[in-house]
């Protein structure tokens, strides 16, 4: 048996309930007729383009199932995807767009923290759910009660990152890597807090800016606070780079990497670099929760690649949405109360999403210890690595 | 102390990285008189042929290197005979645009095709790694450095004993003389630019197998940082770079080293404008070299404007303030509204570049400091919504004009080397200034738009509201343009010494000018501010300096309409093109190709 955390199998226990008990309501057979439309505002182009095209494979996939089995009441649900390049002067152009089509019953998006933001003022005014997906950052949901977020809270998975690192891989003295951005500085702090709280020492922060390719100085400046473990909050790319880096330096230091980093890419940037790197994840290839299982067995199957964080974050997505318009109908009121009244949709993130009415996040994602072994993430099932 | 020597070293791994960038663009300045802003897009494009070559079909390192240099030379021969060559003859703003429209058109080909994933490039042989001091150095270090070190070798006994060599020289010198003593100056600009642009690809296909690691967004960094290297050596300088590149990368890394990795940028661009207020010429320049531009007069061309007579001006005012009426749609009321604040963009802009002559690259700092100044005036202080923009906008063109104070006596390109910098500098203050500007997180909450505590919240007020400041502003500008002091400033922009003579105090005007243009680019940045409700160090980057720039050129140098057409144009084609989805970058980069090709002095004309 795995070292998974207890919630994790209540979770796929209640999942399991969750998806025999989803099909009931619905007509089997392919969804017919006028679809429903969702918008999505997010990069296609500019350099955060890959991201977008991660969102896309997974809303794909989650529609290929819900409209495979009858869509929305019959009607087949589709998204409009339109380019913001992650700008907030085009987001706000793109949510003036979605705002006026009437078709459009709710927003996704968009991905960095300054386009969504800017257009929420623009989705408030006229009452359409901008549904934030990736925005971790904290004010996202206070720019009013028509911003929902389903993106892991920092507040929730950072101190799970710190009793990893600190309770259970034993680190005392711990340096910090962090993508200098909103959601890298938040995790930061909130890692920071926790990992003392654990009772390690921090001895070094380092911020890091995204397009970042040289890592090597800052290596030193690390190795020189002499610490006994490394955390890292960074996206897939930098952490391949940063962990390459750091054996070319020499520096062997047992790494911590935020869930974020949770991707094949990484594997294939990475290469021999980042074995042995720990992370968390909400989901993993050997899950034994249905809903991730069949997640994972037709993404495979529909694009030939294991899936990763950002395909995850959209393929839930457009399940909960299905599910909110299926149970409490398709305009734009009835979604922004449906979110309300919603629970416990199955998720591969959550196991089951429910959204608390004061803060509309969800809170409890899924945690597992990971570890990369032999080329692959595997769930970590030894004990602390720092003595 | 064995950590100084791994800082040094990693200096010194990391300047050779931006020396092999930094010796094309000098190569290209040097004979074009052109900052190749398409440098790092061929870069790009030599990191990705070398990874189809490595991956698909297996070749051996010697053979991608020469595989990556013949696409990359391919691809500059092309850059001159079809981006370039066209533009001949026309002032060298319009090569400069060109270069950033080619940027974009050959990164948005290459997301298309590779996808914008980024992709591991292997480098089988080149995994050993010597223990040097604490750290090591891998064969790919050495190879790296073996290589710029060969090509500017290589280079400089091309440029010193060969024939060709001499002509590439003498062009660089004196482009007519050369002419009319026989050379070919076309046939040396080619050649030019296929050595270059065969350097640049071979650099990206080594940075990206040193890294593990390509994607197609990796050319503007790439750009910016060989910008800088050879700027601090000296432009045009081909040592020069190659100092100022390991210059660069040893600063980078003592910063790291002192202050924190959050501040290694700002160390690079203190430095560059250091050198640049100091040694205009660059670090290694010698001193009997002549300034490379003096160039008065000929970086903005001179074209007649056409005349927009005040009655259609005026009515066309007219139809924009009763647009709303006839067409509530949000949407394009929000498009044009975004229009309107960077027409305020280009209004500043063209009065700073067009009227005075000072091509400024870092545009969006002023916004950001109207941004922040607003968003803080308003809920640190209290201060209400319209007073707090009124302040945005002095207070940008009182910190704008300070900043840039220093720089005045720079001209040409150097000058906007030196606002490219001091625009990064302002971007990462305000990063790590956390306790005024929250940092990274940002600020959020900001209140609505207001005018007398009235709330401007639909799209028609706010539309009106930007539209009425925009109108208000122009017609400034425009009886600025026209009176006694609109002439000293366009005396000063076409030929400084002649104005000094004058008796007008060179400084002083560039400095009015700069404050009543920075006015305008904080008023906008005010007002988008409270528009978005949040901004942070991203919101106004360098990006959208280089759209205020564009719309500027587009519209003709110093002209009011122009600004703003040039504004509704550039904001609206790609809203315009979004039926094309990942297309439409690329189509935009296009038209603007094309009409830089057809209307090199801007759609209306120089004023």
């Amino acid at each position: 048996m795995p070292a998974l955390h207890r919630r994790l199998l209540l979770g796929a226990t209640a999942a399991l309930i969750g998806l025999s008990a989803m099909p009931a309501g619905a007509q089997t057979g392919p969804a017919k007729g006028e679809p429903i439309y969702l918008g999505v505002s997010g990069p296609l182009t500019g350099p955060n383009a890959q991201y977008g095209a991660q969102w896309k494979q997974g809303f794909d996939l989650a529609l290929d199932e819900i409209n495979g089995a009858g869509g929305i009441k019959g009607r087949p649900l589709a998204y409009i995807f339109e380019d913001s390049q992650s700008d907030p002067r085009q987001s706000v152009a793109v949510a003036q767009k979605f705002v006026a089509d009437k078709r459009i019953v709710a927003e996704l998006g968009d991905f960095s923290s300054p386009a969504s933001m800017a257009a929420s003022p623009i989705y408030q005014r006229a009452k359409l759910v901008q549904f934030g997906f990736t925005n971790s950052h904290p004010d996202f949901t206070k720019g009013g009660d028509y911003m929902w977020s389903n993106s892991v809270s920092q507040a929730d998975e950072q101190p799970l990152s710190a009793a990893f690192a600190v309770k259970r891989l034993g680190m005392k003295r711990i340096a910090v890597l962090h993508l200098n951005t909103d959601w890298g500085r938040t995790s930061k702090d909130i890692f920071v807090k926790a990992a003392k709280e654990d009772g390690a020492e921090i001895v070094a922060t380092e911020g890091y800016m995204p397009d970042e390719k040289d890592f090597r100085s800052t290596i030193v400046r690390i190795r020189d606070a002499k610490p006994d473990g490394l955390m890292l909050i960074s996206y897939y790319s930098d952490a391949a780079l940063i962990a390459r880096q750091l054996q070319q330096a020499g520096v062997k230091l047992p790494t911590v990497a935020a869930s974020s980093v949770y991707s094949p890419k990484l594997l294939e940037l990475g290469g021999d670099a980042v074995e042995g790197i720990f992370t968390a994840s909400r989901y993993f290839p050997e899950d034994p929760r249905p809903q991730v299982r069949d997640f994972i067995t037709r993404f495979k199957k529909k694009y030939a690649k294991e899936p990763d964080a950002f395909n995850a974050y959209a393929y839930d997505t457009m399940v909960l949405m299905a599910q909110v318009m299926r149970e409490s109908g398709t305009d734009r009121k009835a979604i922004h109360d449906g979110l309300l009244k919603v629970k416990d949709v199955p998720s591969v993130i959550f196991g089951k999403a429910t959204f608390d009415p004061n803060t509309r996040r969800v809170s409890g994602a899924m945690s597992v210890d990971l570890v990369v072994k032999n080329g692959r993430f595997t769930v970590y099932e030894g004990g602390p690595v720092v003595h | 102390m064995s950590s100084w020597f791994d800082y040094t070293l990693n200096g010194i791994i990391i300047g050779n990285i931006y020396a092999l960038l930094a010796v094309g663009l000098a190569l290209i300045f040097g004979v074009a008189r052109l900052i190749n802003f398409a440098h790092g897009s061929v870069y790009v494009v030599g990191a990705y042929a070398g990874f189809v070559a490595v991956t698909q079909f297996g070749t051996p390192l010697p053979l991608t290197i020469l595989i990556a240099v013949a696409v990359g030379a391919l691809l500059g021969l092309v850059i001159e005979r079809f981006g370039l060559r066209p533009l001949q003859g026309y002032a060298h703003i319009a090569p400069l645009l060109a270069t950033i429209g080619i940027s974009f058109v050959l990164d948005q080909i290459m997301q298309l095709t590779f996808s914008p994933d980024p992709r591991a490039l292997p480098s089988e042989l080149l995994q050993q790694r010597f223990q040097v001091g604490s750290g090591t150095i891998g064969a790919l270090d050495l190879l790296i450095a073996a290589i710029g070190l060969a090509s500017a070798g290589l280079l400089y006994a091309f440029l010193r004993y060969t024939k060709l060599g001499w002509a590439v020289r003498a062009t660089a010198q004196d482009r007519d003389a050369a002419q009319q003593m026989g050379v070919n100056v076309d046939a040396i600009n080619r050649t030019v630019f296929a050595i270059a642009s065969g350097l640049g690809a071979l650099s990206g296909l080594l940075v990206g197998m040193y890294y593990n690691y390509i994607d197609p967004a990796m050319s503007f960094q790439a750009t910016l940082k060989g910008v800088v290297a050879q700027v601090v050596g000296g432009v045009g300088n081909v040592p020069g770079a190659i100092a100022g590149s390991l210059l660069l990368g040893l600063v980078e890394s003592y910063g790291i080293a002192l202050f924190g990795t959050s501040y290694r940028n700002l160390f690079a661009f203190v430095l560059l404008v250091a050198v640049l207020v100091l040694k205009p010429n660059g670090l290694f320049a010698s001193r009997r070299q002549t300034p490379p531009e003096p160039m008065t007069g000929t970086f903005i061309a001179p074209s007649k404007p056409i005349h927009i007579p005040y009655r259609i001006l005026v009515a066309l005012a007219l139809v924009a303030a009763l647009l709303p009426a006839v067409l509530p749609d949000p949407y394009v009321l929000q498009t044009l509204t975004n229009a309107w604040l960077y027409g305020l963009a280009g209004l500043s802009l063209t009065l700073i570049a067009g009227t005075v002559g000072l091509i400024s690259l870092g545009h969006a700092a002023l916004l950001a400091i109207g941004g922040y100044a607003s968003a803080l005036l308003s809920i640190n202080l209290g201060v209400p919504i319209g007073l707090s923009i009124l302040s945005a906008g002095l207070i940008a063109a009182a910190i704008g004009t300070l900043l840039v104070f220093p720089s005045f006596r720079l001209r040409g390109h150097y000058l906007s080397i030196a606002t490219l910098a001091i625009g990064e500098i302002v971007s990462l203050v305000i990063l790590n200034w956390e306790s005024l500007t929250r940092g990274p997180i940002g600020i959020s909450g900001i209140p609505p738009l207001s005018i007398f505590g009235i709330e401007l919240d639909t799209d028609r007020s706010i539309y009106w509201f930007t539209l009425a400041t925009l109108v208000v502003l122009a017609a400034l500008q425009f009886r600025l343009l026209g009176s006694h002091l609109g002439r000293v400033l366009r005396a000063v922009r076409d030929d400084d010494i002649a104005a000094r003579s004058y008796g007008i105090g060179l400084n002083r005007y560039k400095a009015l000018a700069f404050a009543v243009g920075s006015f305008a680019a904080g008023i906008s940045g005010g007002i988008t501010s409270h528009l978005y409700s949040y901004i942070n160090h991203e919101t106004f980057n360098s990006q959208l300096s280089i759209l205020a720039l564009t719309i500027v050129i587009l519209g003709g140098m110093g002209n009011v309409a122009g600004a703003i057409l040039g504004s509704v144009l550039l904001v609206g084609l790609p809203e315009v093109f979004r039926i094309a989805a990942e297309y439409r970058v690329l189509i935009y980069g296009l038209v603007l190709l094309l009409l830089i090709r057809f209307r090199p002095q801007g759609l209306l004309g120089t004023v």
